[in-house]
């Protein structure tokens, strides 16, 4: 009895890590999610103003979006700066994505996982 | 053992999950109205949101489909794209003057 | 005791002096002051723009940007807007059912007028564009109005814009607190914060002008509605300040007003007051 349920264990176990594995193999495949609602008109439309690698014909009203890690190495810091620039600078241009509800708390992370790829 | 006790506290996980309570119709009516309220106000003061409207009528179009969960939840989204609108009219009302060119 | 009353005499109309100072300072703060907002709009452009020649602000983001300047001069020899103005010509010479025509409701029979517009209306306490006063023209003799975002509309204001090709804007603001209210509604407008995206007519046209929002150059706000109505690549037709007005609401994610809207004629009044000596360019051509 012992035998066999030690052999399921293990291949119950092999199961979820093939799945999960084969998952995140195919998301880094395709675009990382981030960059998708970074580039997404509706969404973050983040070329709109910032140069950021990997997109075409950037506005300039904003920085360029580069060494992300370097310049921000504190997350929380550069997820308010999405949420609301406003609290830093009141007289910015950037939307307010996160207290006017353009971009929900999940895609602001995703967003700022995109950026320190940059 | 182990491997079925596992699966079967996982699909009861997943089912505690989905196991909230379904909006009524009367719960849609009372989020719209709060919603239309608030849309109303937001008239009023002449600053009204596109994806408000948005929200509005996929709440509407969701009940019409009998599928309330969808409305009550677009109306609330709506009633918050509201109310932030009418904070930003009201915030402006006096913060407009930091932009003037002098 | 006699002492106490005249020191609580004393030191009372002491306060009250110092209130009505400090009112009087209150209400100097607050209080309109057209020209000086002029002043200081006009120095902020030139001062950011010193290469740009003053007329050539009325040109928005051609004075800006050296190649798209190019592409503008290129099509200069048959610009988009003429077929606009040819129309404008028409309907303007054609009578109403009535037999009166546009020209009866204007002054100098409604050629070389436009740069008279907005102007305040101290009959009917309000602001009155050229749009307005053309649909009011119509309803006064007995036609329906035309749509503010449409052709007709836009060849009307098109041809009575190049009949005053050139000619400086000449805006009044008459000494009436109700004008001096809609200058103010109209300064306020264009400085308010709105839409979801929380962008202000300010933040594109006085805090960006000559950048781009991804391949769009900006205009300046001095001189932006000197050249209205234009023919836009972008719509591929015409369009007039109204629906310029709609579609930046829009593209802040706010629902647009009515057009005409109280609101935006007060906008246009204060822009054109801003523009005052420039050069009519209207009808214009844009990206």
């Amino acid at each position: 009895m012992r035998g066999r349920t030690a052999h399921g264990t293990a291949l119950f176990v092999a199961a979820v890590l093939a799945v999960v594995l084969f998952a995140g193999a195919r998301a880094s495949a395709q675009t990382l999610p981030g960059q998708a609602l970074a580039f997404d008109r509706s969404k973050g439309n983040c070329l709109t103003c910032h140069d950021i690698k990997g997109g075409d014909s950037p506005g300039n009203l904003g920085p360029p979006l580069a060494d992300m890690k370097t310049r921000f190495p504190d997350r929380k810091e550069l997820a308010a700066i999405v949420f609301d620039e406003t609290k830093r600078n009141p007289q910015t241009v950037m939307p307010p994505f996160g207290r006017n509800l353009i971009l929900t708390d999940g895609e602001i992370e995703a967003i700022v996982d995109f950026l320190y790829t940059r | 053992m182990r491997v079925w006790i596992c699966l079967a506290a996982t699909c009861w996980l997943f089912r505690a999950g989905a196991a909230q309570a379904a909006s009524t119709e009367a719960d849609f009516k009372t989020a719209m109205a709060v919603a239309e309220t608030a849309e109303q106000d937001a008239g009023t003061l002449k600053n009204q949101w596109i994806p408000t409207e948005q929200a509005l009528a996929a709440a509407k179009k969701a009940a019409a489909g009998g599928d309330f969960d969808a409305a009550v939840a677009q109306a609330k989204e709506a009633e918050a794209l509201a109310k932030a609108s009418i904070a930003q009219a009201k915030e402006q009302q006096t913060a407009w003057k930091a932009g003037i060119i002098r | 005791m006699k002492i106490f009353r005249t020191m609580a005499s004393v030191v009372v109309t002491i306060m009250i002096a110092t209130l009505i100072v400090a009112g009087a300072r209150a209400a100097a703060a607050d209080s309109i002051d057209p020209d000086a907002d002029f002043k200081a709009f006009r120095d902020y452009f030139t001062k950011l723009f010193p290469n740009v020649p003053l007329n050539d602000f009325v040109n928005g983001p051609y004075s800006m940007d050296a190649e798209l300047r190019k592409q503008w001069e290129a099509i200069d020899d048959f610009p988009p807007y003429d077929f606009a103005i040819d129309r404008g010509k028409q309907m303007f010479a054609t009578p109403f059912k009535n037999g009166k025509s546009y020209g009866d409701c204007f002054p100098d029979n409604g050629i070389g007028i436009r740069q008279n517009y907005p102007y305040f209306d101290d009959k009917t306490g309000e602001v009155i564009t050229l749009e307005l006063a053309l649909n009011r023209c119509r309803e006064a003799n007995g036609e329906e109005p035309y749509s503010y975002v449409k052709d007709e509309m836009a060849s009307l204001t098109a041809y009575m814009a190049f009949t005053s090709r050139g000619k400086p804007f000449d805006i009044k603001i008459p000494d009436d607190p109700r004008a001096l209210a809609a200058y103010q509604k109209g300064e306020e407008y264009f400085y308010a914060r709105r839409g979801q995206l929380n962008f202000s007519c300010a933040s594109c046209h006085v805090q960006n002008p000559g950048n781009h929002i991804r391949t769009e150059v900006l205009a300046p706000a001095l001189g932006i509605v000197a050249a209205m109505p234009i023919y836009r690549s972008e719509w591929n037709g015409m369009g007039t300040m109204s629906r310029r007005l709609v579609t930046c609401n829009s593209q802040v994610r706010g629902v647009p007003l009515k057009p005409q809207d109280e609101l935006y004629r007060d906008v246009e009044y204060y822009l054109s007051y801003m523009s005052n000596g420039l050069p009519i360019s209207g009808p214009g051509a844009r990206p």
